[in-house]
C-alpha cells in the first residue's frame, strides 16, 4: 500500500485532515544511536511571538496538535513532531525514555531559536518534562499525562499486559492504535491510524509501550524520576489541560502532578476524554493562558499580586483564631441539634484532626464536605483546617447530578460527610478510591467521633497542627450555578482571614452577641467572625421554611443582633408575622434584588436596620448595604458603599454614543479587596476571562452591571441582560422598574436585533401565548419611558429553573425575536 | 441659492420635497406629465423623453430623481421604461448638472426573510414585482456612474396626510372591510413620516455637494422607530375614525391569497399581491446609525406623533369634504 512506504503524508491527505500542506516537512537531528534520524513535523513557520513545539504521546502523531496548529499561527511558530519510528518518521531502532528526551532536546536545540514553549500528551509529557530541565523553556503544557503512578492507581490492563501479549495488542494487530483513535470522534479517526498501517510501522507503538516501567528493574526507572523531580523543580508558568473522561490517566494523575507542580494552572474540560487536544478547542485556551502568561507582562502580574494580597503582617488563620479561644466556655454554634462552645469546639476539631492524620490525610488534600450545617460541619471544618486539607464545599439543592459533577472534578482524596451522604457518595462514585470519615459508624468508614488511639487525649497539643501560610489554599467553595454553570471558587487562608475583617465590619465587635442567618454557607462564618451562630430549625435546602416563627425562635436562644437572610426567608418571615414582632437591631439580605414593600415589612416587625450588601461567592461582602438617602426614580437597586479596603471600577461597556437611560457612567461593576478569591479551581479558561489588570491591581468582573452615585453603588443587573441599542447600552432592570411600577405588573425587557442596534421590546406579565398588548397597556407602557420601544407584549415570563424567581431574559428575548420577525 | 430639478413633484413626496427646497430658498423645476400642484416651477415632460428632460435640466446644478412607476401590477415593460430608462436619461442628463440625489426603494433588496436591523443590503434581481426588479436595475445604473456625485436613497413606507399609497390603501380597504393582516400584524416594521423623508432628501441633496464619501452608496432610510404592524395600521385607522378592528389570518394564508388575488384580479388595483403580503408578514427594520451619520440628519417625528398630526389632517379634510357624508 502507498501508505506504508510513503515517507510523508500526501497534500490530499493533509488538506482532508484540516492540516495545510505547506506545514509538513522533513528534518535530519542527530539520533540518540548516533545515527542521524529523518523526522517528519508540521511546522507553520516563523512567529513573532516564539516557537512552541508539541510533542505527541503514544500511538498518536502530530495531527493530534491540529487545533494548537491553526490556532496559534501565525502568532506562533507552532512545530508538531512525529518523534523517532512513530507517524511519518523514519522507523529506527526502539527508543528508551532517556533517548527520546536526548532527541527532543537535539531537534530542540537544532531548530529552536528564541522563547520555547513545549506542548506534550501522554507519553510525551515525561519526554518534554526531561526536555524542559534541559532546555529552560518560558513555558510549559501538559495534556492527560503522568510522571509516575499515584500509589493507590492500578495499572490498565494493557499496560500491565506480558511482553508478549503487548506485541500482539500494539504491533502485530491494529488493536491499540484503533482502540486510542476510537476514544475521540470519528472525524480525527483516518489521519489517526494513517501512519500506523502495517505491524512493521507500529514495531515504536509497541516499544514505547514496553518503555513504561512497571517494576523497579526497568530500564527507564531512573529516566522517569528524575522527571518527576524536573516536574517538581521547574519554575516556568505551567498549564495542565485535563480531558476528564479518560480511563488511563484519569483524575488521580491529575491530582498528582498538581501536588508536584502546585503553581501550575489547570483546566479540565469535563466533555473531552484522552485525546483531549482533538477532543476539544484547546488552541484558545493556550492563547489566552500564553497571552495572560506574556514574559513582559508576568512582570507586572508579579507586582500587582504583591500589592493587593496582603503579606503574611496581620494574617491570622481562622483556625489561629479559633485556638485563641480554646478556653472559652460560650458558645460558637446553637441549633437544634445542641451547642458549642470554643473550648469544645477547639478539642473535639483536635480530636478529629488526629483521626484524620490517622487515616492519611495530609496538608492540601482537597477534602469534600458533605455535612449539612450542623454542629459536626464546624467540627469538621476546622479539623480539616488543623491537618492543612482543603474543604470542599457545594450546594445540595443544586441537585444530585450537578454536586456530583462538582465534587468529581475535584478528585477528593477523602470524604467527611453523614452517614445518608457517604452512602450516597459511595454509591454515586462520587470520589473513587477516597478514604470516608463520617460522624457515626458505617462499614468502611472511619468513624471521626471515635478516636480509639489512647494517646490523642493527652498528647494532642504535642502532635501540632499543620502550619499554614497565607497563600496555602484553604477552601473550596462554589457558585450557585444561577447565572452559567456553577464554578469552583478557591480561597486562600490569607483571602480568609482578610474576610473575616471585611465581615467584621458590617456587623457589631460585641463578641458576645450572635448572628442567625438562613445561609447554609454562613453558618460557617462563625468562628471566622468570632461570634455566636444561631442556626434556625428550619430546612437548610428550603429557605422558605425559615419564617416568623423559626426566627423568633432563634433570636431568643442568644443574644441575637443580626440576622442574615435569603429573599426567600424574609418574605416568608412576612408573610407569617401576623402582626406580631422581633427584636432584631440589624437584618441583611442577600441574594436578589428586594422590593422596597419588603423592606418596609421587614423593618417593622424587626425594628431593626435593614441593609441589602452587595457580594458575590468570588468576593463577599463588596459593599455594606446601608441604602443613603433615597434617590428619587433612581434606577436599580443601591447597595450601600464600598467596604474599606475594597475597590468598585465601573467598566464602561463599549458604545458610540453614551446616552444612556440610567445615570452617567454606568458599566459593568469590577471589584477587588484583600478578600477577593484566588481562582476558578480547575478552570483556568474562566479566570482569564473574569480577571483584569487595571493600575497594577487586579479586579474580577462581576458581570453585573451598576453605576455609582458618589461613593453609594447601585446595581441594575447582570451584563448578559443590557440591551445593546442603537442609542448606547440600556439596562434592562432599569426600564422594567419603571414600567413595572407604571402598570403595577410584572415587566421584562428585551432587546430585538443584531448588538449594537437592538430596539426594546417589553413583555408584561399575563396568562396566555405571547402576544401584541393591547392600546392602553402599552401607551401605559410607553408613557413611563424615555426612549422609544417597539413592541409592547403580553404573555408568560419565563423562569429559570432553579430560583424559580429571576426572568430568564435570554430565553425570553429569542422568542420575543423570532415572534416579532413575522412569518 | 441653488437651482434644482425635481423629477416626479407630483407625488406626495415630490410635493414635500419641493416645498422644502423652496422653503429654505432654492429655486426649484418640476418636470413630471401632469401640474405637480407644488411651489416650483412645472416643465411637463415625460421621464422616457431623453430630449425634453435635458432641455428642462439646462442651468441646474441638480437633480432629485423621483419619477418612477409605482403601481401594484405594473406590466414589465412600462416598469422597465420608466423606472429603468428613466433613470438612464436622468443620469446621462446629471452629467451637466454634476449633482444627483436618487430615490430607490428598500425592495430592491427584498429576499423575503426578516430583515432586522440590518443596514442597507446589496440590490438584488429577485424582486417579487415588476417595479421591485426595475428599481433594483435603475440603482445598479446609478451606482455604476462612478463619474457622479449621486447620492441614493431608500426611503422606507413613506407614510403621512394626503398619502394615497399606505394611508389611503389601508383606510380604503378597511371602510369595505376588505383588510387582513397577516398572523395578527405581528411582524416589526420601519416606516418613514412624510417629513422626516423630505428632510433626508434635502440632507441627500447637501451632501451631493460636500461628502464624497456618501457619493455611489445606497443609504435606508427610515423614522427609526420600528413598530408591529398591527399597531401602525389600527394607529392609521384611529386616526381616520375608524375603530374596527382588521381581520387576522395566517401568513401563509394571506401569501397564497395574494398570489392568486393578485395575479387575477380584473382591475388594475388588486386588493392584495403577493408582494405586498410577504412585505406585510416579515419584519423590516434597519440599523440607521450609518444612514443618520452619512446624511448628517436624524428623524424628527416618531410614529405616535406622525398618527397625532395624521389624525389632525382627517379632522380637517371631514369637517371640509363632502366624501364622509
Amino acid at each position: 500500500m502507498a501508505l506504508d512506504t510513503a515517507l510523508s503524508p500526501t497534500s490530499e491527505q493533509l488538506t482532508a485532515w484540516g492540516i495545510d500542506p505547506s506545514w509538513s516537512r522533513r528534518v535530519s537531528i542527530n539520533g540518540a544511536d548516533g545515527r542521524p534520524v529523518d523526522w517528519h513535523v508540521f511546522d507553520t513557520g516563523p512567529g513573532p511571538r516564539g516557537t512552541i513545539v508539541c510533542v505527541h504521546g503514544n500511538p498518536t502523531w502530530a495531527y493530534a496538535w491540529r487545533d494548537v496548529l491553526t490556532t496559534l499561527s501565525p502568532a506562533w511558530r507552532v512545530i508538531a513532531v512525529d518523534q523517532t519510528g512513530m507517524g511519518f518518521s523514519e522507523r529506527g531502532r526502539p527508543r528508551v525514555l532517556e533517548q527520546r528526551i536526548e532527541e527532543v532536546v537535539s531537534f530542540c536545540r537544532q531548530e529552536v531559536s528564541g522563547p520555547l514553549v513545549l506542548v506534550a500528551h501522554d507519553w510525551g509529557g515525561p519526554i518534554s518534562i526531561g526536555a524542559a530541565g534541559q532546555l529552560g523553556v518560558e513555558a510549559l503544557i501538559l495534556a492527560n499525562t503522568a510522571v509516575a503512578k499515584p500509589v493507590d492507581v492500578k495499572l490498565p490492563p494493557l499496560i500491565a499486559a506480558s511482553r508478549a501479549l503487548v506485541n500482539v495488542i500494539c504491533r502485530l494487530t491494529p488493536l491499540f492504535v484503533d482502540g486510542t483513535a476510537r476514544m475521540t470522534s470519528q472525524q480525527h479517526r483516518v489521519a489517526l491510524r494513517a501512519p500506523y498501517r502495517t505491524a512493521k510501522r507500529r514495531a515504536a507503538v509497541r516499544d514505547f509501550v514496553a518503555d513504561i516501567p512497571l517494576s523497579p528493574k526497568d530500564v527507564s526507572v531512573e529516566a522517569l524520576e528524575r522527571c518527576a523531580e524536573i516536574l517538581g523543580s521547574l519554575e516556568c508558568p505551567m498549564l495542565l489541560l485535563w480531558g476528564a473522561n479518560d480511563p488511563v490517566f484519569h483524575d488521580r494523575f491529575l491530582r498528582d502532578l498538581r501536588a508536584r507542580a502546585p503553581h501550575a494552572d489547570v483546566q479540565r474540560f469535563a466533555d473531552a476524554g484522552h485525546l483531549v487536544a482533538l477532543d476539544t478547542p484547546i488552541g484558545a485556551v493556550v492563547a489566552d493562558w500564553l497571552d495572560a502568561n506574556n514574559p513582559t507582562e508576568r512582570l507586572d502580574d508579579n507586582n500587582s499580586q504583591k500589592s493587593s494580597v496582603s503579606s503574611d503582617d496581620g494574617f491570622l488563620s481562622v483556625l489561629a483564631a479559633v485556638k485563641q479561644r480554646a478556653e472559652d466556655p460560650s458558645p460558637v454554634y446553637v441549633g437544634p441539634d445542641g451547642s458549642l462552645s470554643w473550648a469544645a469546639l477547639a478539642t473535639r476539631s483536635q480530636r478529629v484532626a488526629q483521626v484524620l492524620i490517622d487515616d492519611g490525610v495530609v496538608k492540601g488534600d482537597r477534602v469534600a464536605l458533605l455535612i449539612p450545617p450542623s454542629l459536626d460541619l464546624l467540627v469538621a471544618v476546622c479539623a480539616l483546617w488543623r491537618c492543612g486539607a482543603v474543604p470542599v464545599v457545594a450546594d445540595a439543592s443544586a441537585g444530585l447530578t450537578s454536586l456530583k459533577a462538582l465534587m468529581r472534578a475535584q478528585s477528593p482524596r477523602y470524604v467527611v460527610g453523614t452517614k445518608l451522604t457517604v452512602l450516597l457518595a459511595r454509591s454515586l462514585r462520587v470520589a473513587p478510591h477516597a478514604g470516608y470519615g463520617l460522624f457515626g459508624s458505617l462499614p468502611g468508614a472511619r468513624d471521626l467521633g471515635h478516636h480509639s488511639h489512647s494517646h490523642s487525649q493527652s498528647q494532642s497539643h504535642d502532635r501540632g497542627d499543620v502550619t499554614v501560610t497565607s497563600s496555602d489554599v484553604a477552601a473550596i467553595v462554589h457558585t450557585s450555578g444561577a447565572t452559567g454553570p456553577a464554578k469552583a471558587v478557591r480561597y486562600t487562608h490569607g483571602q480568609l482571614s482578610a474576610q473575616r475583617a471585611a465581615m467584621g465590619a458590617l456587623l457589631d465587635s460585641d463578641p458576645d452577641t450572635a448572628f442567625t442567618t438562613s445561609f447554609a454557607a454562613f453558618m460557617l462564618l462563625s468562628p471566622l467572625l468570632g461570634k455566636t451562630c444561631v442556626r434556625p430549625d428550619f430546612d437548610i435546602n428550603q429557605p422558605s421554611t425559615l419564617g416568623f416563627n423559626e426566627l423568633q425562635d432563634a433570636s431568643q436562644r442568644a443574644r441575637v443582633t443580626a440576622a442574615w437572610l435569603s429573599p426567600a426567608s424574609a418574605k416568608q418571615v412576612v408573610a407569617t408575622a401576623k402582626g406580631r414582632s422581633l427584636s432584631i437591631p440589624l437584618v441583611m439580605l442577600a441574594g436578589a434584588p428586594i422590593a422596597p414593600s419588603l423592606r418596609k415589612d421587614l423593618a417593622t416587625i424587626t425594628g431593626g436596620e435593614i441593609r441589602t450588601p452587595y457580594g458575590m461567592t468570588e468576593c463577599l461582602p463588596v459593599t455594606d448595604g446601608v441604602q443613603g438617602e433615597v434617590h428619587e426614580g433612581q434606577p436599580g437597586v443601591g447597595v450601600g458603599v464600598a467596604l474599606e479596603g475594597c475597590v468598585i471600577v465601573i467598566d464602561r461597556l463599549d458604545a458610540p454614543d453614551q446616552r444612556v437611560v440610567a445615570a452617567e457612567g454606568w458599566g459593568e461593576i469590577l471589584v477587588s479587596a484583600p478578600w477577593l478569591f484566588d481562582g476558578y479551581e480547575g478552570a483556568v479558561r474562566a479566570d482569564l476571562s473574569s480577571t483584569v489588570h487595571r493600575g497594577g491591581i487586579r479586579f474580577h468582573r462581576t458581570g453585573d452591571v451598576g453605576y455609582l452615585v458618589g461613593e453609594e453603588l447601585f446595581v441594575l443587573g447582570r451584563r448578559i441582560h443590557v440591551i445593546d441599542a442603537a442609542v448606547g447600552p440600556l439596562a434592562s432592570v432599569a426600564l422594567e422598574g419603571r414600567v413595572g411600577d407604571a402598570l403595577a405588573r410584572e415587566v421584562a425587557a428585551v432587546g430585538v436585533g443584531p448588538k449594537g442596534a437592538q430596539v426594546v421590546a417589553l413583555v408584561v406579565e399575563r396568562e396566555g401565548s405571547l402576544r401584541l398588548a393591547p392600546k392602553e397597556t402599552s401607551d401605559a407602557a410607553r408613557a413611563a419611558l424615555d426612549i422609544s420601544v417597539a413592541a409592547v407584549l403580553e404573555g408568560v415570563l419565563p423562569r429559570d429553573r432553579r430560583h424559580q424567581s429571576k426572568v430568564d431574559r435570554t430565553a425570553l428575548g429569542v422568542t420575543v425575536s423570532d415572534f416579532l420577525a413575522g412569518r | 441659492m441653488l437651482r434644482v430639478l425635481v423629477t416626479g413633484a407630483s407625488s406626495l413626496l415630490g410635493r414635500a420635497v419641493v416645498a422644502g427646497l423652496v422653503q429654505r430658498g432654492d429655486e426649484v423645476t418640476c418636470f413630471q406629465r401632469r401640474p405637480s400642484a407644488s411651489l416650483g416651477v412645472d416643465v411637463l415632460g415625460d421621464i422616457r423623453d431623453a430630449d425634453a428632460l435635458h432641455a428642462a435640466a439646462r442651468g441646474h446644478a441638480a437633480i432629485i430623481h423621483l419619477a418612477a412607476l409605482v403601481a401594484p401590477r405594473p406590466r414589465w415593460c412600462d416598469a422597465y421604461d420608466i423606472n429603468v430608462g428613466g433613470t438612464c436619461n436622468v443620469l446621462d442628463t446629471a452629467r451637466d448638472c454634476g449633482r444627483l440625489v436618487y430615490i430607490s426603494t428598500p425592495s430592491v433588496a427584498f429576499h423575503d426573510l426578516p430583515s432586522m436591523g440590518s443596514a442597507a443590503e446589496a440590490a438584488c434581481y429577485g424582486g417579487l414585482d415588476a417595479y421591485a426588479r426595475s428599481k433594483a436595475m435603475a440603482e445598479v445604473e446609478v451606482l455604476s456612474r462612478r463619474d457622479l456625485a449621486s447620492v441614493i436613497l431608500r426611503p422606507h413606507l413613506v407614510w403621512g396626510p394626503g398619502d394615497t399609497q399606505l394611508v389611503g390603501r389601508i383606510v380604503s380597504r378597511a371602510r369595505q372591510g376588505r383588510l387582513v393582516l397577516p398572523d395578527h400584524g405581528r411582524a416589526l416594521l420601519d416606516t418613514t413620516y412624510i417629513d422626516d423623508a423630505a428632510a433626508a432628501i434635502l440632507a441627500g441633496l447637501d451632501r451631493s455637494g460636500d461628502a464624497p464619501a456618501v457619493w455611489g452608496r445606497p443609504l435606508v432610510v427610515t423614522g427609526n422607530d420600528p413598530r408591529p404592524l398591527a399597531e401602525l395600521v389600527t394607529g392609521i385607522l384611529r386616526a381616520a375614525g375608524i375603530s374596527r378592528s382588521p381581520r387576522s389570518l395566517p401568513a401563509p394564508l394571506v401569501d397564497r391569497i395574494g398570489r392568486v388575488v393578485g395575479r387575477w384580479w380584473p382591475t388594475d388595483e388588486p386588493p392584495l399581491t403577493q408582494f405586498a403580503a410577504r412585505q406585510l408578514s416579515v419584519a423590516h427594520w434597519f440599523d440607521q446609525r450609518d444612514t443618520q451619520a452619512a446624511l448628517r440628519w436624524t428623524p424628527v417625528v416618531s410614529v405616535d406623533e406622525g398618527i397625532g398630526r395624521l389624525t389632525t389632517w382627517f379632522h380637517e379634510q371631514g369637517s371640509s369634504a363632502p366624501r364622509l357624508r
